[in-house]
């Protein structure tokens, strides 16, 4: 099998199709962007035939770990699937928790619990959109995003204590709460944000050059993206109405939450819909921030067996826990566990035996139902269109190899 | 062998920016950018000053522990172990800061304040082992690292956000993280 030297690749020649040559070529060895992750291109001349991802490099056996594992322990580890997006990979599996605790969060820790998902996933389409941008050799979009992110992390460790592994949500509410800058700082983020939008538009989005690499690349029909199972802003992006936040978990279900849905179902549509959700994500962070409850940030039921020579901090705004916490026991039976991450719907499947630990916990993150689209959407269209699609798919290996 | 099907509909929603003016806007946008300061941090000569309630590393007060161990029951990375220490009829926790992942939950479960959360983040430690500290070592060390944050060794830049230039580093002074309180 003879070796075809490309400028700065090797491919491996497999033979012949209808006169023509076709090639074997590995993108990215290792890691050709956003994580660890190889794929293998069968290309005919410049014709991409077909498109292996090859993954599994960052399988961490988050599932297999979580057996062993206390409840609340588990927290921090499935936290590490996509530690850019805490606090929308937690939530869902708490939330299914506190379903088999029989735990009810008071109104005021949904809401934070809100807040902090939606800066998340500001932060986390901005980090989509700064390796789309790189993947296009467009390094201001690449400088511009991640230093804008670097605002929505300021946020998070505002209220949290943490930039990226929150920790936030626990059974039975939130660790901390809201800060009395978090407000100001919210509303500077806010008029910030928006004015920076318009320019991403004029540097990025109606960028010619930007135009031509993206429009009508990668098209995927509403009812194409729907066989596939395709998830998150890729879906929405192709006209489906459809968000795991439409169910109204946390506070979503008070908040007048209407998703954004795109009609094109191109790459440039898919970066659209991402530049439209920062936008829907202020909003709902304004409003939450607007009809945030008084109250209690944890639930009675922990709160009533804190230690009292550390009960004063609770009136300070931190959680103290009970003893008791560590060594939770749920009732038996099932739970899902559904929440809408940056990417697209998470959902965590919990089994449990009426023990300390889950029984099993089965996740589907929104990245490994995605992986399809790469085969997919790059048929038939040239190389040099599949880092643009890539870049539009918005792919993050750690979360889909859990 | 497989044709390339490009659709090049034209979006309701999207509008279709005249081409030369488009160019223009966009490189114009990008060299307005060229007249602003820089917004990165400029670490090392510089270090952050973290917001009040920063979950840096974990600090012990030996003088408080109670030897409940339920520390190191809900470490998640097992950083926190428990140790005998001579002279001592209970266990006291150990501290691994090369495993710590700096969650704070051994902080929120103390019952008697005996941990709390430093505002120091980025130390530097001359071998593995001298990182995995048993409870006397930790507690002597804790006391230097809450030395270290009333005098750092480099000038504090505390993050602020500014609605028109996003974030900005200015002047701060040292803050403690409390931890004695």
């Amino acid at each position: 099998m003879a070796l075809v030297q490309l400028p700065g690749m090797v491919g491996r020649e497999l033979g012949s199709s209808e006169g023509l040559r076709v090639v074997e070529l590995n993108i990215g060895a290792q890691h050709p962007a956003s994580g660890h992750m190889r794929l293998i291109v069968y290309l005919d001349g410049d014709v991409i035939v077909r498109v292996d991802p090859d993954i599994g490099y960052v399988h961490r056996t988050v599932e297999k770990l979580a057996e062993g594992r206390e409840y609340v322990r588990i927290i921090s580890l499935v936290e590490r699937m996509t530690i850019i997006d805490a606090c929308n990979v937690t939530l869902p599996y708490v939330e299914a928790v506190e379903r088999l605790l029989g735990v009810e969060p008071p109104p005021r820790a949904r809401y934070l619990r809100t807040i902090l998902c939606e800066v998340n996933r500001i932060a986390s389409h901005l980090y989509g959109l700064g390796i789309g941008g790189i993947f296009l050799n467009h390094s201001t979009m690449y400088m511009w995003a991640f230093g804008d992110r670097e605002v929505f992390i300021h946020l998070a460790s505002l209220l949290t204590g943490s930039r990226l592994t929150h920790t936030y949500p626990v059974f039975g509410g939130v660790r901390r709460d809201l800060p009395q800058v978090f407000r100001e700082e919210f509303e500077k983020a806010k008029r910030y944000m928006l004015r920076r939008l318009r320019e991403y538009d004029k540097v990025f989005f109606n960028n010619p050059v930007i135009r031509g690499r993206l429009e009508g690349v990668g098209v995927m029909t509403a009812k194409q993206a729907v066989a596939l199972g395709a998830t998150g802003p890729n879906l929405r992006a192709s006209g489906v109405r459809y968000d795991a936040r439409m169910t109204g978990y946390a506070a979503y279900g008070e908040l007048d939450f209407e998703p954004v849905v795109g009609s094109e179902g191109d790459a440039l549509e898919r970066v659209w819909v991402r530049l439209r959700e920062i936008e829907a994500s202020l909003e709902l962070i304004d409003r939450a921030l607007r009809g945030l409850p008084e109250g209690p940030f944890m639930a009675e039921k922990f709160t009533k067996t804190v230690p009292p020579a550390v009960r004063h901090w609770l009136g300070k705004g931190r959680l103290k826990l009970p003893g008791s916490y560590v060594r939770l026991k749920t009732r038996p039976g099932e739970v899902l566990g559904r929440g809408e991450m940056g990417r697209g719907e998470i959902t965590y499947y919990l089994v449990s035996d009426g023990g300390m630990k889950p029984y099993r916990l089965r996740i589907v993150t929104p990245s490994a139902r995605n992986v399809v689209l790469f085969d997919a959407l790059a048929r038939g269209h040239t190389l040099m269109d599949l880092p643009a699609i890539y870049g539009s798919i918005d792919y993050f290996p750690p979360e889909a190899d859990r | 062998m497989l044709e390339r099907s490009v659709d090049r509909r034209r979006g309701g929603h999207r509008s279709r920016p005249n081409v030369v003016k488009a160019h223009l806007d966009a490189i114009a946008t990008a060299a307005k950018r060229l007249l602003e300061p820089p917004i990165t941090l400029p670490y090392p000569d510089y270090m952050e000053a973290r917001p009040p309630g920063y979950r840096g590393v974990i600090l012990f007060h030996y003088e408080k522990c109670i030897g409940c161990s339920l520390c190191a029951q809900i470490c998640p990375a097992r950083a926190i172990k428990m140790y005998r220490v001579p002279g001592d009829k209970r266990l006291r926790p150990g501290y691994n800061v090369g495993r710590c992942i700096f969650c704070g939950l051994c902080v929120d479960i103390c019952p008697v304040d005996a941990l709390s959360e430093s505002l120091v983040h980025d130390k530097v430690y001359e071998d593995v082992p001298s990182m995995d500290m048993d409870p006397v070592d930790w507690a002597l060390w804790s006391r230097r690292v809450m030395d270290e944050e009333r005098s750092p060794e480099k000038p504090l830049l505390r993050a602020r956000l500014d609605p028109e230039r996003g974030i900005v580093y200015e002047e701060a002074q040292p803050a403690s993280s409390g931890g004695e309180g």
